[in-house]
């Protein structure tokens, strides 16, 4: 006779994880059975990668591994051990802002913002690869994220800006947000002068 | 979702593989195989079955081998779907397999091997409990099934793999390793009924790689697949068909998602009056229609699922041969 | 610029690399307190100033009150919403990334059974495992709410019975997951298992154990929460109709499939207070929850509104486990987080309700529309939630934009044994907005007319009533017409495309904001209040309750005070978090936040305007009225060389003072009938919209697929187009998931078949067509800048756009939502069976040959295209209510005028034999009616 439910204690034995997360070496003890989404919210911290339905039909835990964009919820951490995972929080190059990020603020790509790191990974590998995607292959490489706010058009909409930009056919946009180096752009200490001329 | 414990083994040899499975064999310790888990890890993530051990075959070398001839198992879904050395009607295949994420975890063994589904088994675990289990994962409680009630016998829960029919219309033989040595099998002879059972593995095997014959090259083939998303969606029905153009005897015509098993349709291209000839499409599409017997456990209702295969074949066979009406 | 001082060494040579980017480190720095990078005072933005004070912005709908408080700084441009740079970085914190100190982890042991008593629980074992920190259960919290004061009927857990599958029946804390979750099979429970109902339809039978019972006003023994009648209008017209349709209804239940799954952290700091952390859409009413339950006072509550992933009503109940986590956290002593599964999502769920409704309607000669009979039984699951609400939206709401010369609703909310339904994004006007649509579209065929013709002729104009006596303002439903059609090519498309390809049109109507709020204690007390407070740095900090929850309230919020003080929008920070610092808001349900919130800050940042002014006033020696306010410089309005800074005039206003504080706030003006259920769908104002809709259809499979949708959309005036148009799309995705493919699917056990992403089917990107958004602008005159609601209302006209445009593809009117694969094939193989067997591809596709009464349509669409126009401009100021294009004199009380014109609440005995479904439950007593309460 089975048992009419299955015992979650005792835990699996814990090993120790690593992998090089937004080019840090990350070390972490879980479980030999733990799920990459997991350990990389749990242990390593990276809360930017979201959890919404933990099967594989939502997106939005969506890591890239090695280049690669890859569901960390269907995604056992041993089996990633030692290779190269980026977050949402690995895109900014320093205080600079990739320009997907900035094109789906810009774009109306983001609404309540779930889903956003999600489609942000597809979207940069698909970047990555192919800087002049049709809305057609921005729509393949995102097919695997779910989003419920915005219907997907400013989404596709922010990653062909951003493609643009990519390519160097657009100005990269000046991000107005906390990671900007630069003090506030236009700061509290306002004009004196009127435009033009001063009396 | 947290999975219940369970020991993760990460062999990097298929001698290593098979003489862990050996040793849990031996030791009557349950296990699993897991590839790019998509499927496996959704069901432990639900409580479904889960063993004491799971194997990984992520660090085995040597076989997500992809080209014409010859695909390992641990072959990725994604690189296969974008592969130029694949037969076109397998790369078609898995790249209509669920969204551009999962397969990039998703593999070719673990596609093949996809475990039955049902609405009343691929639910949470306190979800189950409260139907009582069912006869697929009956916890030790006898349990009847759900789709066919009065009954814990038979399982019918669904098999909802892409991939399958088309290496069955190109002739694949599915190489299979384990304690006991390697074997191969057609791919059409690999499942076998009732939804628990499944295939032929026996414990502790597990699948190499799949080949198919010289010539597969000058196959044309088609996939069709129902689904109500283009996206993440399982087959409601799926048809793959192949013909080396202009060889009528050549056609080979399979289904899936509708039973236990994906099916290939010899019989009833045998049955048709004189065999199968190009005014014939919608007399076979027809035969394959009645020759099914899907039930009620999926997204779409049985009904309707059947009555599709005619339309799907159909599409499928005018696709590769024309429409010769 | 002064090169002198660098903020950190290294070369100012101002490189940039070949991507344009910035190299860290190496730009010039500014020197501090230089003016920033922009040293000069923009010019005005004068495309952005409206005509009626001398900029060049249009302004076809007429003035506006607020027109001279615009600066040409924010209002009406494309922006980036406020808080989008943290969710683009992975900073936005939602509910689960709230990660207290010496968190443990919460779960709730939920129902295995529809429908049982409890007898008793034992809870030793549970206790006794390694790890469990604190165990409760319904024992421990036996107060109710529930999210209306007038049906308070849930529970944190269950007391005395569980009502479906799912039901919270204790829960518990544990060290980890692992060990909380290994303690949820430690309960020994006994249950006494009662027949469970899943039928709205059984709901309205007499029952031994009703789901929950209401005493005196308890209907029967049933298991009817609500019932509604109402009828208006003159039922003599609806004789001898021209046309009429009678559509029978069956539509799912459908989820709002947020991303962000529920989730709470509960904690009670050092001082005694609780800390509550949710993602919740109404913190407010949380918050009263909270207190009724935990039997604390709210100011010892202090709720923080996370980042919120998504919520489209599902995430404005007060929530039981809510309620868990903060007893939980009281016991053990520590933070508790409690997660839900994608699966307790659906238990919890409040989706719309599964609904059986059924529209009767009739045209009379002249195309007018005489009468809508409208019958609703809806299924509101285990609890009441927003359903007494539903119950009278889903008529009411439907007495708009179409003048009618009578309507009669019947309605009933019954409770059934499966998770509760409540208010989701459209609220209960989504289904009967399709039903009715179609219905017109159906008559527009009877007639041989034109469906978009028939309702040009027949709407509403600006400034009128409705039948039911709600006030419109606003009102741009017509242009909203002209411009789909226009833009979808209509008239060379309609009835003319060949079978599978088809395009309809589907209209709405919804409010923007609920006139009367869900509390209305204390007295009088406003619907949104925000307070603005500025320091000596000159940085805005706005306060406010509003949730926002992605649709953008926040940037609404800021852009407005933005626009009033004409500073950039980076000088304004909206503190929206924490009940401690945010004054009251209602919360963001009903389409209310930017006409109630952003009306509030408006009033907020005039009085912070004035006293600027006055400063200026002061130094500059010119009256407020000649001086103009602009990029943080305020000037005299002839030599914009006489002026003072923002700062200095700033300075100047804290003298002595300090701070510059203000508080706003925003009450709805008394309006509306007084029968009961007047102030149901009662808003300050309204919204319209008209969408066209392209589909394909597969005739032998019945796959339906949307290629397009013209989407126009009234909100008023359009404070961030970007946002609008966001709001359109994702409208037009969410409304097409539930007419195509979404629907909770309840098996023949009763049980939830689909509690996951993967079954419960979200269109993907490639079901999603291409949307034109269009945004017409009636500016309101209440709204602020004129602005009405844009985030519920454009979900309503796509549905009916779809079924319409299947008809026009396929020749078969669907009534069973979504139409799915299965149902569309059913449909179109009962149809070719019906004409003798023939193919499906040899289905004849409608087509439309024009009536005399076309031309009177035409006509009447003219004459009316021109008095709404006047009427709009408020160059015509007559009276307009209902009934005048029926020919009463709008002057004298209509039942003054014709015999039978009725208001009626109640059937009268002789019209009960004759009504519908839901009608049913009007065939039973009330408990107080028969002498008593059980």
């Amino acid at each position: 006779m089975g048992e009419e439910y299955v015992k979650m204690t005792p835990p699996a034995a814990h090993t120790i994880w690593s992998a090089v997360v937004n080019g840090q070496m990350k070390q972490a003890i879980a479980p030999s059975n733990a799920i990459l989404l997991d350990v990389l919210r749990d242990e390593v911290g990276m809360l930017g990668v979201k959890r919404g339905c933990d099967l594989g039909t939502c997106g939005c835990c969506a890591v890239l591994i090695d280049g690669e964009p890859r569901l960390s919820c269907l995604c056992l951490a041993g089996q990633v051990q030692g290779q190269n995972i980026t977050t949402v929080e690995g895109l900014a190059e320093g205080a600079h802002l990739a320009p997907i990020q900035t094109c789906f603020a810009t774009h109306g790509g983001s609404q309540c913002g779930f889903c956003t790191p999600g489609f942000l990974m597809s979207a940069e590998a698909l970047l990555t690869v192919n800087k002049n995607p049709s809305r057609n292959e921005i729509s393949c490489a995102i097919e695997g994220n779910l989003c419920r706010c915005t219907g997907y058009q400013q989404i596709i909409d922010s990653i062909e800006a951003a493609a643009a930009i990519k390519r160097g056919e657009a100005p990269a946009l000046a991000p107005a947000s906390n990671p900007h180096p630069n003090p506030h752009p236009m700061g509290p200490e306002e004009p004196s002068m009127p435009p033009g001329h001063a009396r | 979702m947290l999975m219940p414990p369970f020991h993760l083994h990460h062999p990097s040899t298929i001698e290593e593989a098979c003489e862990l499975a050996a040793g849990f064999i031996e030791a009557k310790e349950s296990f699993d195989w897991v590839a790019g888990g998509t499927d496996l890890l959704p069901n432990y993530k639900w409580h479904i079955n889960v063993k004491q051990h799971v194997i990984s075959l992520a660090r085995v070398q040597g076989i997500d081998t992809i080209s014409m001839h010859e695909i390992g198992a641990m072959a990725r879904l994604g690189s296969i779907a974008s592969s130029s050395d694949v037969h076109p009607l397998i790369a078609q295949a898995a790249g209509k397999v669920a969204s551009s994420l999962i397969r990039n975890n998703a593999t070719l063994g673990g596609n093949i091997c996809l475990d039955t589904r049902c609405f009343w088994f691929n639910q949470s675990e306190d979800w189950r409990r409260s139907i009582d289990w069912c006869h697929k994962e009956d916890c030790g409680t006898g349990s009847d099934c759900r789709v066919i009630p009065n009954q814990n016998t038979l399982c019918v829960a669904t098999y909802q793999g892409d991939v399958a029919p088309s290496l069955m219309v190109l002739e694949g033989l599915l190489h299979i390793i384990g304690p006991n040595g390697e074997r191969q099998i057609p791919v059409e002879e690999f499942f076998q009924l009732d939804g628990i059972t499944r295939n032929v593995l026996e414990e502790g095997e597990f699948i190499l790689k799949v080949t198919f014959p010289e010539g597969v090259e000058n196959r044309v083939g088609s996939y069709k697949k129902l689904r109500v998303r283009e996206s993440w969606d399982f087959p409601e029905a799926g048809v793959a068909a192949s013909w080396i153009e202009g060889d009528i005897s050549s056609l080979r015509i399979a289904s899936t998602a509708l039973e236990s098993i994906p099916r290939l349709h010899q019989q009833e291209i045998d049955k048709l009056d004189g065999g199968f000839s190009t005014d014939k499409i919608l007399q076979l599409s027809n035969a394959m229609m009645k020759s099914i017997k899907p039930v009620n456990n999926t997204a779409l209702p049985p009904r309707y699922r059947k009555s599709m295969v005619k339309v799907l074949a159909k599409r499928c066979l005018q696709e590769i041969i024309g429409d010769a009406e | 610029m002064a090169g002198g001082y660098r903020q950190q060494p290294g070369a100012s040579s101002g490189e940039t690399r070949k991507d344009g980017k910035r190299v860290a480190g190496k730009q010039k720095f500014p020197p501090p307190g230089s003016g920033g990078s922009r040293p000069n005072m923009g010019p005005r933005d004068l495309d952005s100033i409206p005509e009626s004070v001398g900029g060049k912005e249009p302004q076809p709908a007429g003035s506006h009150i607020h027109d001279r408080y615009r600066t040409g700084t924010e209002v009406g441009k494309p922006r980036a919403l406020v808080d989008s740079y943290a969710k683009v970085t992975g900073q936005a914190w939602y509910g689960d990334d709230v990660r207290l100190q010496n968190e443990i982890i919460g779960k709730i042991l939920r129902s295995p059974y529809h429908y049982a008593k409890i007898k008793s629980i034992d809870t030793s074992k549970v206790e006794a495992l390694p790890g469990v920190l604190a165990v409760a259960t319904g024992a421990d919290a036996p107060n109710t709410f529930g999210v209306l004061p007038v049906t308070k009927d849930e529970h944190a857990m269950a007391v005395e019975k569980v009502r479906h599958v799912g039901d919270l029946v204790a829960c518990v804390a544990a060290v980890d997951e692992a060990t909380a979750m290994e303690a949820l099979n430690l309960f020994e429970i006994e249950w006494e298992v009662l027949d469970p109902v899943f039928d709205p339809r059984k709901g309205l039978e007499d029952q031994d154990e009703p789901i929950h019972w209401r005493g005196k006003y308890h209907v029967g023994t049933t298991n009817v929460q609500k019932r509604v009648f109402q009828e208006f209008g003159d039922r003599s017209l609806v004789a001898d109709p021209t046309a009429s349709s009678h559509g029978k209804w069956r539509m799912e239940g459908v989820h709002h499939g947020f991303t962000e799954p529920h989730a709470v952290v509960a904690h009670w700091d050092p001082n005694g207070r609780l800390q509550l952390y949710t993602p919740q859409q109404v913190p407010h009413y949380a918050h009263r929850a909270l207190s009724t339950v935990l039997e604390v006072p709210m100011h010892q509550i202090n709720v923080i509104r996370t980042f919120v992933g998504g919520g489209f009503g599902g995430k404005s109940d007060p929530f039981p486990h809510e309620m868990c986590a903060a007893i939980l956290s009281r016991k053990a002593g520590r933070p508790v987080r409690i997660t839900f599964s994608r699966e307790e999502v659906y238990w919890i769920n409040r989706g719309r309700h599964p609904s059986y409704i059924e529209v009767k309607m009739t045209a009379d000669d002249e195309a007018r529309i005489s009468g809508f009979d409208i019958d609703a039984l809806i299924d509101g699951g285990g609890f009441a939630s927003f359903g007494h609400v539903t119950s009278y939206y889903n008529g009411v709401l439907a007495t708009a934009p179409y003048e009618l010369g009578s309507f009669h609703y019947t309605g009933a909310r019954v409770w059934t044994n499966k998770p509760a339904s409540g208010a989701m994004r459209g609220h209960g006007a989504v289904n009967t907005r399709c039903a009715v649509e179609v219905g017109l579209d159906e008559m527009a065929e009877q007639m041989q007319v034109d469906p978009i013709d028939l309702r040009l002729a027949n709407l509403l104009p600006p400034h009128s009533r409705t039948i039911s006596g709600f006030r419109i303002t606003s009102n741009g439903m017509r242009q909203a017409l002209e411009r789909v059609r226009e833009g979808s090519d209509w008239d060379k498309k309609f009835r003319q495309l060949p079978l599978g390809k088809g395009i309809g049109i589907g209209c709405g109507f919804f409010i923007s904001g609920s006139g009367l709020p869900i509390h209305w204690d204390p007295n009088r007390f406003p619907h949104a209040t925000v307070h603005i407070q500025i320091d000596m740095d000159g940085g805005v900090t706005v306060h406010t309750g509003a949730a926002d929850i992605g649709q953008g309230s926040t940037t609404a919020v800021a852009q407005v005070v933005s626009e009033v003080l004409a500073l950039p929008i980076e000088m304004i920070h909206v503190r929206s978090h924490e009940s401690d610092t945010s004054p009251v808001d209602l919360g963001s349900y009903s389409s209310r936040v930017t006409f109630m919130n952003a009306n509030a800050a408006i009033r907020a940042a005039l009085d912070i305007r004035e006293k600027l002014l006055n400063a200026a006033w002061e130094m500059l020696g010119y009256h407020p009225d000649v001086l103009v306010l602009n990029d943080r410089r305020i000037y005299y309005k002839h030599d914009p060389a006489v002026g003072v800074s923002y700062l200095e005039a700033l300075h100047k206003a804290q003298e002595d003072k300090g701070s510059l504080i203000s508080s706003g706030a925003y009450r709805s003006p008394p309006m509306g009938g007084v029968h009961k259920g007047a102030a149901a769908g009662l808003a300050p104002a309204y919204s319209f919209s008209a969408y066209v809709a392209e589909v394909d259809v597969d005739v032998e499979t019945g796959l339906v697929s949307c290629t397009n949708v013209w989407a126009a959309h009234d909100c008023g005036k359009a404070l961030n187009p970007l946002a609008v148009e966001g709001q359109i799309i994702g409208s037009c995705h969410m409304g097409l998931g539930q007419v195509l493919s979404e629907k909770m699917v309840y098996g023949r056990t009763g049980h939830l078949q689909n509690p996951n992403l993967l079954e419960y089917k979200i269109p993907s990107v490639h079901e999603m067509p291409h949307v034109t958004p269009i945004i017409i602008e009636s500016s309101d005159p209440e709204g602020p800048f004129g602005a009405k609601e844009a985030g519920e209302g454009p979900l309503l006209p796509i549905l009916p756009a779809v079924v319409n445009a299947v008809y026009d593809a396929i020749g078969v009117r669907i009534r069973t939502l979504p139409l799915s694969m299965d149902v569309v094939w059913k449909a179109i193989s009962s149809k070719t069976r019906s004409l003798g067997g023939i193919e499906a591809t040899e289905l004849p596709s409608p087509r439309l040959e024009h009536s005399l009464l076309q031309q009177t349509l035409v006509e009447r669409g003219t004459q009316h295209r021109e008095r709404d126009r006047r009427r709009q401009r408020s160059e015509d100021t007559s009276a307009y209510v209902n009934g005048v294009l029926f020919g009463f004199d709008p002057d004298q009380p209509l039942e003054d005028q014709v015999e039978g014109w009725k208001s009626a609440v109640e059937p009268v005995p002789e019209q009960l034999a004759e009504l519908g479904l839901a009608g049913k439950a009007w065939l039973k007593k009330e408990q107080r009616q028969m002498g008593g309460d059980k």
